[in-house]
């Protein structure tokens, strides 16, 4: 049977776990876990946590979110390299985007050390990044 | 480097057909038409524009993307006697918004395969609104429930639930990027912008099927503005995300397109006009994210439009009409350089220049993009092809590009994310 990965990706996230895979075959790392490797095609995986760290690339917030995350508008939304590599998009805290001239100001300083944390939103753990003052 | 392929012979498109886009609610020409209704019109456009006997089409592909507002599964069992083609091979088929410029790469393989002689392809896709238990009444569907609909096509394991942003991801981070990597100032990316929209008013106002119908100057003067940078950054056009305006993104209606792909020996005995080739195509799928570190540069595009080319035996310098997918407007830029339409930092100068207009040097996006013409879902790209066709042969009256195409390239993005690329050549 095939692992219920994401399963065990948000559980995990319950115990503050935040974990990507790794290709057993070519070493590539895959945040979040997915079954095959985009890189070499082959689907054998080992679990690996992440260290959190990652570079915040760019951001902004729109105003046109989906409805489950209506209540949390206006929210910044950026672009993280992982220090493992991949890149990810998810809530970013920490940051002014009350106005466009915040939010331009703060662009100017990429790339910008984050830190990922769990947080509850919409009724489900997830994986958001913090800036790291 | 994706494996190029070939086909034994180049398929023809002959008739082609597209519905005026707007809405089924209110815009005259197509209002009260049910589904079924619309995409007849735009296949029998097709139709009788190739002169061709319906019995001699020995196949239908016909795309529709967002089945929950359609209220339709099986679309092709469903169109099969509208469209008089009653118990002919057919399939519904879809890669979201690059469907019907996937179909043609699709129909071309049918064709050349020998399968098929004639194969009709055709997109239908009605967002306005939704039918209720009674099929001429239909109920308008609010944008929230649209988009909760159209995110399905987006990676629902994670990113969805991860405070997913379309607006930023898809529109604000590619502008960014833009601006940062070719140094230009914010301010003076505003001003580009701008000058696309221009571009896009001025090629929809000419297209009697685009639902926007006035040019920017037009809507700024009528706002009160004599110019129309300045109405572009008033309160009028409005942040969608920053630095990405309401103006730069997508107008979501509804319409239908249709095109006929038929064997060269086949067309010759039906169609009365010159037939466009089929050159190259070429299709790729990523789930999200659709880039990396370079929000410009999309391994996506680069292996579509390379692919395409090279199976089409053309270099970029060969290209005289392109179109390109441009839910935002940003993608213009983008995506010309992508294709080495413009050179690499060059597009923006380029738009600036009004150097994409039907009337420029390097013509793009004629009958209005997704703004303009507007965007329904899987009848946009084939709204496209038929443009392309239409400027190849000079019947794009009002923006006819003055010496017509030899060679088009039109590209799409399918939600999210399957890029199509086809090659057409006359």
């Amino acid at each position: 049977m095939m692992e219920r990965m994401v399963e065990k990706f948000y559980k995990s996230l319950a115990k503050g776990k935040i974990y990507g895979v790794k290709c057993k075959k070519c070493k590539h790392f895959i945040f979040p876990p997915k079954a095959g490797c985009e890189k070499c095609g082959a689907h054998k995986m080992e679990w690996k946590l992440i260290s959190g760290n990652g570079k915040l690339l760019f951001f902004s917030s729109g105003n046109l979110p989906p409805l489950k995350f209506a209540k949390y508008h206006p929210y910044a939304y950026g672009a993280i390299e992982l220090k493992e590599g991949p890149v990810f998009f998810t809530q970013i805290e920490g940051l002014d985007v009350k106005s466009v001239e915040a939010i331009e100001k703060q662009n100017k300083k990429m790339p910008m050390k984050v830190k990922a944390k769990v947080k509850k939103m919409a009724g489900m753990n997830i994986v958001v990044f913090k800036v790291v003052k | 480097m994706a494996h190029i392929g070939s086909l034994k012979e180049k398929p023809v498109i002959t008739g082609v057909g597209c519905t005026k886009f707007g809405s089924v609610l209110t815009t005259p020409e197509i209002k009260g038409l049910t589904f079924q209704e619309l995409a007849c019109e735009a296949a029998f456009e097709a139709i009788d524009e190739a002169g061709i006997d319906p019995k001699e089409i020995d196949a239908f592909y016909i795309g529709n993307m967002v089945s929950h507002i359609s209220h339709l599964y099986s679309h092709n069992t469903q169109m099969a006697d509208w469209l008089g083609l009653q118990l002919k091979p057919s399939i519904h088929f879809a890669t979201a918004c690059s469907t019907t410029n996937t179909g043609v790469g699709l129909a071309a393989m049918g064709v050349a395969s020998g399968k098929f002689r004639n194969v009709l392809v055709l997109g239908c896709e009605i967002l306005s609104s939704e039918p209720t238990d009674d099929p001429i009444k239909r109920k308008a569907v609010d944008p929230g429930t649209l988009w909760y609909w159209t995110d399905f096509g987006v990676d629902q394991a994670y990113a969805y639930h991860h405070a997913y942003d379309i607006a930023t991801a898809y529109g604000a981070l590619p502008t960014l990027g833009y601006a940062k990597k070719y140094g230009v100032p914010m301010d003076k990316m505003d001003d580009v912008m701008c000058a696309v929209h221009r571009a896009v008013r001025i090629h929809s106002a000419a297209n009697k099927k685009a639902f926007v119908q006035t040019t920017l100057e037009q809507e700024a003067r009528k706002a009160g503005f004599k110019d129309i940078y300045e109405f572009w950054k008033s309160r009028k056009n409005p942040f969608l995300a920053w630095p990405v305006r309401v103006k730069s993104a997508l107008n979501t209606v509804d319409g239908a397109s249709a095109y006929i792909i038929s064997s060269k020996k086949e067309a010759k005995g039906y169609f009365k006009k010159e037939p466009v080739s089929v050159e190259g195509f070429h299709w790729t799928s990523s789930n999200y994210p659709w880039y990396g570190r370079d929000p410009t540069d999309w391994d996506l595009d680069r292996t579509a439009f390379q692919t395409a080319m090279k199976m089409a035996k053309i270099k970029p310098k060969d290209i005289d009409y392109l179109d390109v997918h441009d839910c935002m407007q940003i993608y213009q830029l983008i995506l010309s350089e992508q294709a080495g339409y413009f050179k690499k930092g060059e597009a923006w100068k380029a738009f600036l220049e009004g150097r994409t207009l039907y009337k420029g040097d390097k013509p793009m996006n004629t009958a209005g993009g997704r703004h303009g013409k507007g965007h329904a879902f899987a009848a946009s790209a084939g709204a496209e092809i038929y443009e392309a066709v239409k400027q190849m042969r000079g019947e794009a009256k009002g923006r006819q590009i003055k010496d017509e195409p030899e060679t088009s390239v039109v590209h799409n993005h399918g939600y999210g994310m399957h890029t199509a690329v086809t090659v057409l050549k006359r």
